[in-house]
């Protein structure tokens, strides 16, 4: 086989697994900022694909597709990134569950599983309560859930 | 002798499981056995990847490319976001590896200007915006992580069989007269005609390839490099916009509200 054949062949496989592993990594993660980093690991895979196919074509027009790639890339990781900071104002999370009341309406809805047993604290220590109860605000605790 | 379409299949099937198991939402002996198939998956995906070149090249080819995927792995099943973004730095790093193999060193610098530099380092500045104290609940979760990785795992076992057969047939292929595809029947010809200069690859680190590409640049894509400046100024500015206006809707989402509902009424 022709030694450009081959390397055709290798890049091209090494892209296809980096696209493949990101899009399980988009389709699966919860937290916005991971799904974005798989998103630009997808552009990384085929970015990869196209400098073995301009280099098998001894062509410079897929490394200049990949320049505007990573240029374009920069464009959404501003914009995205600007997004998610004001998604994470509105509900205090990063978790993409909490805008499931953006999906289809004929979808069911997402329901939370219960948690992990292993995590359960044995046995919190007992503090006799004292004082008055503070107000709570509503809106301060839909994301501190801890507090 | 197994075929290589057997060995890739089986690949696939264990790179699926083991996918599946390393997402985060499973326990820890899963996660741990998980790792170990996704490896031997890999492993068997990478025995079916060629490499070009002397030992010394080919060596550096499947290290790089294993330290790539195996970090690319590592992004995804990582519970803490923050280390997630790290190993995506090492994905990317061995990404700019690969393109230098590939005789794009323009392009390996500025993926890791770009990439690790700006973005990666934007997206860790967002994660300590917004999540300093680093694990959540939703983080030791995911959705779906055995559909997803098998469709991921499935599309990349597809994808290397198609590339694997198409090589194949282009390499029965007799060896174009003028270069540019012509005398060559069907799509797989048409995209695979071997260039001109067949027989040898051009030798990566070649000197004039980045003044090549800095004069096909500012010559033939000149209206596109301006169109990218464009949006890049339009994406900066779009940015701000959506921070500061975000920022001033939500202090007075009442009036908003009304406004909205009495424009629907």
């Amino acid at each position: 086989m022709p030694p450009e054949l081959v390397a055709l062949q290798s890049f091209l496989s090494i892209g296809a697994v980096l696209f493949g592993v990101g899009l399980i990594g988009f389709l699966s993660r919860r937290n916005m900022i991971v799904m974005f980093l798989s998103a630009e690991m997808m552009l990384q895979g085929v970015s990869l694909s196209l400098v073995a196919w301009g280099r098998y074509h001894n062509d410079l027009g897929g490394q200049m597709l990949v320049i505007f790639i990573i240029a374009v890339a920069a464009c959404e990781a501003a914009i995205a990134l600007a997004l998610v900071l004001m998604l994470f104002e509105r509900k205090g999370n990063l978790d993409i569950a909490v805008w499931q009341e953006l999906r289809e309406s004929n979808q069911p809805p997402f329901e939370e599983d219960p948690p992990e047993s292993e995590e359960a604290p044995a046995d919190w220590p007992h503090l006799t309560p004292s004082g008055v109860l503070p107000k709570s605000v509503a809106e301060k605790e839909s994301y501190r859930r801890k507090v | 002798m197994i075929s290589p379409r057997a060995i890739i299949a089986l690949g696939t099937a264990l790179a699926a499981v083991g996918l599946w198991w390393l997402l985060p939402g499973s326990s820890a002996s899963r996660r741990t056995l998980g790792g170990v198939l996704a490896l031997v998956g890999f492993g068997f995906f990478g025995s079916q990847v060629p490499a070009v070149g002397d030992w010394c090249t080919k060596g550096m080819f499947h290290a790089i490319s294993a330290a790539t995927i195996v970090a690319a792995v590592a992004t995804i099943s990582c519970r803490k976001p923050v280390y997630s973004a790290i190993w995506f730095g090492m994905t990317l790093t061995g990404t700019a590896g690969l393109f230098l193999l590939a005789g794009a060193e323009f392009l390996a610098v500025a993926t890791i200007v770009v990439y690790a530099g700006a973005i990666l380092v934007t997206f860790l500045f967002v994660l300590m915006l917004s999540q300093p104290e680093g694990h959540t609940s939703y983080d030791r979760r995911s959705w779906e992580a055995m559909i997803s990785a098998f469709t991921g795992a499935v599309l990349v076992g597809i994808l290397t069989t198609m590339i694997g057969s198409a090589i194949a047939k282009a390499d029965q292929l007799p060896p174009p007269l003028s270069g540019d595809g012509q005398g060559v029947i069907g799509d797989v010809g048409r995209v695979l005609a071997r260039p001109a200069r067949a027989g040898e690859l051009k030798p990566t680190l070649q000197k004039p390839t980045i003044s090549r590409l800095g004069a096909e640049l500012f010559t033939r894509y000149l209206v596109a490099v301006e169109a990218v400046g464009a949006l890049l100024f339009a994406a900066l500015v779009g940015a701000a916009v959506i921070v500061s206006q975000g920022r001033a809707a939500m202090k007075q989402p009442d009036t908003t509200r009304e406004g909205g509902t009495a424009h629907a009424s």
